[in-house]
């Protein structure tokens, strides 16, 4: 049988290579964004294992929200991303140091 | 008979899994190969020309019936030219990415009652996710390809698919809402009574919706600027020749198969006989059974091509706003509607 | 070892294969095809769990429209990737060390020891009729009825955020307004004026 010290390290073993991926892409937006996807999936993996072990749905409630959310900000951290693009040709994080859009 | 049943039930059941699945893909393929033919015959017909009626078998013209054969043939033999400068894995898995949704998606699909491969609850939820999934060969076909013109056409597919999918799955959500169930065969049996009690009609504007977001989710005419051939040549697949085309083509065709069997059972009542009950019952092939289902998918399938042959392509702009503008306004007031109906028991759809 | 548990490995090994992909790959867009292979592997590890609602909401959230928005700006942006890409090889020891480190920590928490079979006891199989779909969405519609709300609005906020910042209006494009085509009216257009024919001078 599966156990759930199983899920729970596979949740740790993604969530800490989205860690090491900021480290890795820590200039390039895109994949920040991707590595911040990862993270949240491995949550996800957590949540839900858990509510299968436990029985209790309340879990797999807290996973739909976080998916729900999780969409709206992959749209709107795009969409602000196409923005910046428009303005500087770069999506380097290193090159954003003014405040002025 | 009896033997043959007890051989069934000896075999393994990875293999009873197998022979199923190869039951339901060897007609569809079948089906796929002669659905161009019909195309080709068909839209002649409209057009008043003769359409394909040269190759034959042994020496017999038979209207042209082994031209599919002869395509197909033609096609596997043809080199599969791979553009410099492509990516190589990702331009071989396009076609692929392409047909495996396509075909992925009969597995819950019920033929009659109690005949279906997987019976699972989440069956239409399955069924969209698995058409979300078929954009992506569209996608990484055009990026892979190293060229403009399949790019650009990868891109406006992709982004008219994925819009069209929004009308779609809000009409799938009234169609639950009426149903009370995700399962396909628990929404053909909430269909039953006569032909009024069929999802046609309280859901005739989702039904609409359903219908046309389905020849615009599979490029179709008239929303076939993908393709475009007079302005980008043939959108995502320029560039590919040989197998890899006939791939993209038949999963175009599986995917046409596919919106028209399910709009036939979500809002046609599936195998559910037209005729009423007490006429029926019993009575040979007019009786519920496969081959209303197969009659009614035929005649959804004949609309794709009688579609083609009517409408003039529209411009992109005109689908978009179609799609956002009309259809999914639509499809959400309707929604509301049909949960009103619902939760007021209104005593003649949803008893 | 059971079906289940090799299809578990099948899964893991998969996900955590493609996770070090997307954060190695030196071109974002197949970091993000490897992005979409993992949210793919992560559902068929929800569907061991019996979440099968969630895991094909993943399928169709995540990687049927999230990831084709990712791919879109990462196709569309005209990025130099070799600029993002310095310093990789000179964070990649830190990083390498600090996920090791995380991964140890996280493992002697979380770890067989604490979470193993014997200390929670795995959940017995559910009947025949039971449905995942059915039970989230009477939890979601009576004890999470407003954070459901709350999630719609957020979704909306979303909506409304994206198109208004990516929104723009071009002064040279030629666009066309339906609404104002469909109402025009022969008269107008076009004036027919009466007028006497004119001799040739």
């Amino acid at each position: 049988m599966i156990a759930l010290s199983d899920y729970l390290m596979v949740g740790a073993i993604l969530f800490s290579l989205s860690v090491a991926g900021i480290f890795l892409n820590r200039k390039n937006v895109i994949l920040l964004l991707m590595c911040i996807e990862l993270m949240l999936l491995a949550v996800n993996i957590n949540f839900i294992a858990f509510s299968y072990f436990l029985g209790d749905t309340a879990g797999q409630v807290f996973v739909f929200f976080i998916l729900t959310v999780a969409a709206a900000e992959a749209a709107i951290g795009l969409a602000i991303l196409v923005v910046l693009f428009r303005g500087r040709r770069t999506i380097n994080v290193a090159d954003m140091d003014t405040l002025k859009g | 008979m009896d033997a043959v049943i007890a051989l069934w039930t000896e075999l393994p059941v990875v293999i009873q899994i197998v022979m199923k699945i190869v039951a339901i893909m060897l007609p569809l393929m079948l089906l796929v190969a002669y659905y161009t033919y019909a195309e080709r015959k068909i839209i002649g017909y409209m057009q008043v020309r003769m359409g394909p009626n040269r190759v034959g078998f042994f020496g017999m013209r038979l209207w042209g019936l082994g031209q599919p054969i002869a395509d197909a043939v033609k096609l596997m033999f043809k080199e599969i030219i791979i553009p410099t400068g492509a990516s190589k894995t990702l331009f071989l898995i396009a076609p692929m990415l392409t047909i495996g949704p396509a075909l992925a998606a009969w597995a819950v699909f019920p033929f009659d009652a109690g005949l279906v491969l997987a019976d699972v609850n989440a069956g239409l939820l399955y069924i969209l996710a698995m058409t979300s999934l078929g954009v992506y060969g569209v996608i990484i076909a055009g990026w892979a390809s190293n060229s403009k013109y399949a790019f650009l056409g990868s891109i406006r597919s992709a982004a008219q698919i994925i819009s069209y999918e929004i009308a779609m799955g809000f009409a799938l959500v009234g169609v639950l809402v009426a149903a009370g169930s995700l399962n396909l065969g628990d929404i053909v049996n909430a269909q039953q009574g006569s032909v009024f009690h069929w999802f046609w009609l309280p859901l005739l504007p989702l039904f609409l919706v359903y219908f046309i977001s389905g020849v615009a989710e599979t490029n179709r005419a008239p929303f076939d600027v993908a393709e475009g051939e007079s302005e980008i040549v043939a959108g995502f697949h320029v560039e590919y020749s040989g197998m890899t085309f006939a791939v993209f083509f038949l999963a175009e065709y599986a995917n046409m198969i596919l919106i028209s069997a399910l709009s036939a059972l979500m809002f046609m009542g599936g195998w559910l006989s037209p005729l009423p009950q007490n006429w029926v019952d019993g009575v040979f092939l007019l009786d519920d059974g496969f081959q209303w289902l197969l009659l009614k998918t035929f005649a959804f399938m004949f609309l794709f091509l009688w579609f083609r042959a009517t409408f003039p392509r529209y411009r992109y702009d005109q689908i978009m706003r179609l799609g956002w503008k009309v259809f999914i306004p639509i499809t959400i007031v309707w929604i509301v509607v049909v949960s009103v109906m619902r939760v007021a028991e209104m005593p003649w759809w949803f008893n | 070892m059971s079906f289940e548990k090799f299809l578990f490995y099948v899964f893991a090994a998969i996900l955590v294969f493609a996770a070090v992909m997307v954060i190695t790959r030196k071109n974002p867009v197949h970091s993000a095809l490897f992005l979409v292979l993992a949210f793919f592997n992560s559902a068929g590890l929800w569907m061991l769990a019996e979440a099968e609602f969630l895991a094909i909401a993943l399928v169709l959230v995540y990687v049927g429209a999230v990831m084709v928005l990712f791919l879109f700006v990462v196709m569309m942006l005209d990025i130099n990737i070799a600029e993002l890409r310095a310093g990789f090889v000179r964070n990649a020891p830190v990083a390498i060390l600090v996920a090791i480190a995380m991964v140890i920590e996280l493992v002697i928490v979380v770890g067989p020891q604490r979470f193993g079979l014997d200390e929670v006891a795995a959940p017995a199989a559910k009947p025949a009729g039971y449905s995942n779909t059915e039970e989230l969405g009477l939890a979601l519609f009576t004890q999470h009825l407003y954070a459901f709300e709350i999630a719609a609005v957020i979704l909306l906020v979303g909506i409304v955020a994206a198109i208004g910042l990516t929104m723009r209006r071009r002064p040279d494009t030629k666009s066309q307004d339906p609404s104002r085509q469909v109402t025009v009216k022969a008269k107008d257009r076009l004036r027919v004026i009466k007028m006497d024919a004119e001799e040739k001078a």
